[in-house]
């Protein structure tokens, strides 16, 4: 399931029917817990639709799950969350008063609050310093992706992914393809040499222009901060652009099934249709990784056009079409077992994790992934091809506005490739 | 030539050409020199479309063969791009990117003013002065029809890419070439890829499976500016005809788009490659730094994947941003391995990534090689017919533009068969013509 068909909403009955397969696949087990208690207390920080959604996930996904403090930015977006899970999770809500923190240092007061393990869901802008904060307290996270917005953010994630490392904490990211029964059998048997030699990859998300979806809100009586972390889909500094908010899932697919990240890529895209904010609304990038392989990317949000959310491999004896789970060639193969919903697999895996003391790190790779998309849009922006080494160790690229404050705050003019400067 | 970084673009010294000239004439020295059509032992050849490329198709005519050949007939829309093209034969001129230097050339040129057409029709006049061969080198817009009217008067053709700017003009295209293979005419097309001679070997170590069964490919024609926007600042009292036409390139009825008009070259080869065409596109494109009146109506770039029968898929990019990265050539993947093919060099990789082959041998020209080539099939008799590979080539570039423009993927049998885009004027006459709007993906129609 893609986050775009969940965010058309799937009905509650679907809902309820997949977790409860979920849970009786897994075979939950729930262990001893910190100290003797198997409750997991999370604290949420971005209490948005993506951060809503997680948290009613994660309470789904097993038993004990108890929401204990909320962190947003703005009160109002903060209320509606607490809302929503008092409609969906009632029993889980345990946020008092005290326990719900606004300002850009809200996530400073859900970490220290008493809770175990955190979900990361604001804008991706704050995601690098979000979790650098949450493993220093020594909090077990959910991150939502993309990792970052810029190449400063990815080498912060990485180096945070290590000191998770070192104190035994569990990271999962919203890369949720991770989590599918599906995927993770049709990706083993590229692993396991079923395709032959990777050769070349294709994937694309070719989607509409999510207005409506995403959220939006008019510049006037709001201060520019205000108005562009409101709005935040519609800018590079707080989205990334879509090209990292929402095809980071596929690049990730890639990543995973090719088992490396390229090694350098040259894009090209622009804004044909779309009029809001700074983003545009078409990229196509082709990586290249080890030995020559090009992968082809495609992504837009333009209504009206042909769709296509996708992730192909072809190798020397087979292609896989990863997303129908999907192998043609020598070695055939149709994935048609359970496939439990994916936000909740995450979750439940998450958790697993956490009680069972079997730390599992997704940050790593979810820093690459980004740093993929990352990559694909500073081409794409200037027109020049970057190579990854490069962009990981020497671009300067630093998206942060000059302070976190609400004041005036300047869009940045729309990026035209062969002006805009690579940094 | 043997620059690995593609930067030469392939550009021949004069000296190297001098050498493989030499060599390639004298191969040519044994053939019998049987001409076609007309009689006489002299190859007339009219020129319809006075530009610099015309004028430089004219120069590699009448200097690839050491046969008698002649400049008969001239036509172009306007009377001054017709006088300095024969102006700038009769004196000599520098070289450039598709051609070498030159010196006067009036002793193989007898164009008398009665022999200079001027108009939307001069294509007519040239085809009926007495010429055996016509170079078709007017914007692309006009290929179908003069490449129709001249194989209907039994003339032989070379006819510069691409072949059309829409699904009409290719079935006109189609249908001409198969009036020219009918009655044994040559049509020889600008795609010099193919006369040239490391593309030869590497698509023929292709064909014989150096690199397996093909499983993928890459394409891009990614550079800076091509063109100054609309050279021809538009004087009082020029029509909106004569502006468009005299700035045919930023304009896509006239030239195609860039995609068309000059990204077909490495289509083609894709399509040479493979050994066919794709049956499916789904491409996006826009315009993000060419924007303003002075580009017309084109798009500065497009990202286009083909998809070819068992599931082949090509990428293409190609671009004209100043200031952006440089990137044109061609790549096939395959079970095996995989080839590069750019101006300057082709070699071939194995699943390791270890060139195991390069090609060495000479490198000829290619502007020239396919002149020489046509000249010999037209007095050999053996008539050379490309008019289906470039019109199939441009196809796949025409499908990527309707692909970018509207947004939607469309298949190959459907755009062949079914597409009603004609992208003509209402008449062709110097008066009023609206140019038309950018086209906005999701809201230009599929038609």
């Amino acid at each position: 399931m893609d986050r775009k068909t969940s965010l058309e909403g799937v009905s509650r009955r679907d809902f309820i029917k997949t977790s409860a397969l979920s849970l009786v696949a897994l075979g939950v087990t729930d262990k001893a817990f910190a100290a003797g208690s198997d409750t997991v207390r999370i604290g949420l920080i971005g209490c948005g639709g993506q951060g809503t959604r997680d948290v009613v996930s994660c309470v789904r996904s097993t038993r004990g799950v108890e929401i204990a403090a909320m962190g947003d930015l703005f009160e109002d977006r903060l209320q509606q969350s607490l809302e929503k899970l008092r409609e969906d999770v009632p029993a889980a809500v345990k946020v008092t008063p005290g326990r719900q923190f606004v300002g850009f240092d809200a996530y400073k007061q859900v970490l220290a609050s008493d809770v175990h393990m955190v979900l990361l869901t604001t804008p991706p802008h704050w995601r690098a310093q979000h979790f650098q904060a949450a493993v220093e307290a020594g909090k077990h996270v959910f991150m939502e992706k993309p990792a970052g917005v810029d190449p400063k953010q990815i080498r912060s994630v990485i180096e945070t992914a290590e000191l998770a490392g070192q104190k035994g904490l569990s990271v999962v990211a919203g890369t949720q393809r991770r989590h599918s029964k599906k995927y993770q059998e049709t990706i083993r048997r590229i692993h396991d040499g079923q395709i032959g030699d990777i050769v070349a990859a294709y994937t694309y998300w070719n989607g509409g222009d999510m207005l409506g979806y995403w959220p939006w809100y008019d510049k006037e009586g709001r201060s520019g901060m205000e108005w562009q972390c409101r709005s935040w889909p519609w800018f590079t500094w707080t989205s990334g652009d879509h090209i990292v908010e929402q095809h980071v899932h596929n690049l990730d697919v890639v990543n995973w099934a090719l088992q490396a990240h390229p090694e350098q890529c040259v894009a090209m895209g622009g804004r044909a249709v779309r009029d809001l904010g700074n983003i545009y609304d078409h990229f196509a990038v082709e990586f290249e990784y080890s030995n020559g392989v090009r992968v082809s990317s495609q992504c837009r949000q333009i209504n009206g056009c042909t769709n296509r959310i996708a992730e192909r491999v072809v190798g020397t004896k087979g292609v896989a079409d990863v997303d129908r789970g999907v192998i043609m060639g020598e070695k055939p193969f149709q994935y048609d077992g359970p496939d439990p919903d994916h936000y909740v697999q995450e979750m439940a895996d998450l958790v697993r994790s956490v009680r069972e003391g079997a730390p599992i790190n997704e940050a790593k790779q979810v820093a690459e992934s980004t740093m993929n998309a990352i990559m694909g849009r500073m081409s794409a922006y200037t027109g020049r091809a970057l190579k990854w080494d490069w962009a990981m160790k020497a671009s300067k690229l630093d998206l942060s506005p000059p302070k976190y404050e609400f004041g005036d705050l300047p869009m940045r003019p729309v990026a035209i490739p062969g002006r805009m400067p690579l940094v | 030539m043997k620059a690995k970084d593609g930067t030469d673009s392939g550009v021949l010294t004069r000296r190297d050409f001098a050498k493989h000239s030499a060599v390639s004439l004298a191969v040519l020295g044994s053939a019998a020199h049987r001409l076609h059509a007309g009689g006489s032992d002299t190859l007339k050849v009219g020129v319809i479309g006075c530009g610099g490329r015309g004028t430089g198709a004219v120069t590699q005519v009448l200097l690839s063969t050491n046969t008698p050949v002649k400049l008969w007939a001239m036509g172009d829309l306007f009377e001054d791009q017709l006088l300095a093209c024969h102006q700038m034969l009769d004196a000599g001129a520098e070289g450039r990117y598709d051609r070498d230097a030159f010196k006067s050339l009036s002793a193989r040129m007898d164009v008398p003013a009665s022999r200079r057409f001027v108009g939307f029709d001069a294509y007519q006049g040239v085809i009926d002065s007495g010429v055996d061969l016509v170079l078709l080198t007017t914007p692309p817009h006009f290929r179908p029809e003069h490449f129709m009217a001249a194989v209907k008067a039994g003339k032989h053709v070379f006819m510069e890419k691409p072949a059309a700017v829409d699904p009409v003009g290719i079935r006109t295209v189609l249908a001409a070439g198969e009036v020219a293979r009918q009655k044994g005419l040559s049509v020889v097309a600008g795609t010099q890829r193919r006369h040239q001679n490391h593309y030869i070997d590497i698509m023929k170590r292709v064909g014989h499976g150096a690199i397996g069964d093909i499983l993928a490919g890459q394409c891009y024609w990614n550079m800076g500016l091509a063109w100054d926007p609309f050279k021809v600042a538009r004087t009082a009292g020029m029509s909106d005809m004569e502006w468009q036409c005299r700035n045919w390139f930023y304009t896509t009825w006239l030239s195609g788009d860039h995609i068309c008009e000059q990204h077909v070259h490495n289509l083609d080869i894709m399509n040479w490659g493979i050994g066919t065409h794709p049956v499916q596109v789904m491409g996006m494109g826009g315009r993000q730094a060419r924007t303003g009146p002075a580009y017309g109506n084109v798009y500065d770039h497009f990202a286009c994947e083909f998809e070819y029968p068992n599931g082949i898929r090509v990428s293409s990019m190609c671009k004209q941003i100043p200031g952006s990265a440089y990137h044109v050539c061609e790549r096939l993947v395959g079970t095996e391995g995989q080839t590069y093919t750019d101006q300057a060099v082709g070699y071939v990789k194995d699943r390791r990534g270890n060139t195991v082959y390069e090609y060495d041998g000479p490198n000829v020209n290619p502007y020239y090689q396919e002149h020489r080539a046509l000249i010999e099939s037209i007095r050999q008799g053996r008539a050379l017919n490309e008019a289906q590979s470039v019109a199939e080539s441009t196809m796949c570039a025409v499908m990527g533009r309707m692909s970018a423009y509207t947004g939607r993927a469309l298949k190959w049998d459907w755009a062949m068969k079914a597409s009603k885009l004609d992208l003509r004027p209402g008449q062709y006459a110097f008066g009023t013509l609206p140019l038309e709007a950018v086209a906005i993906p999701g809201k230009t129609p599929l038609i």
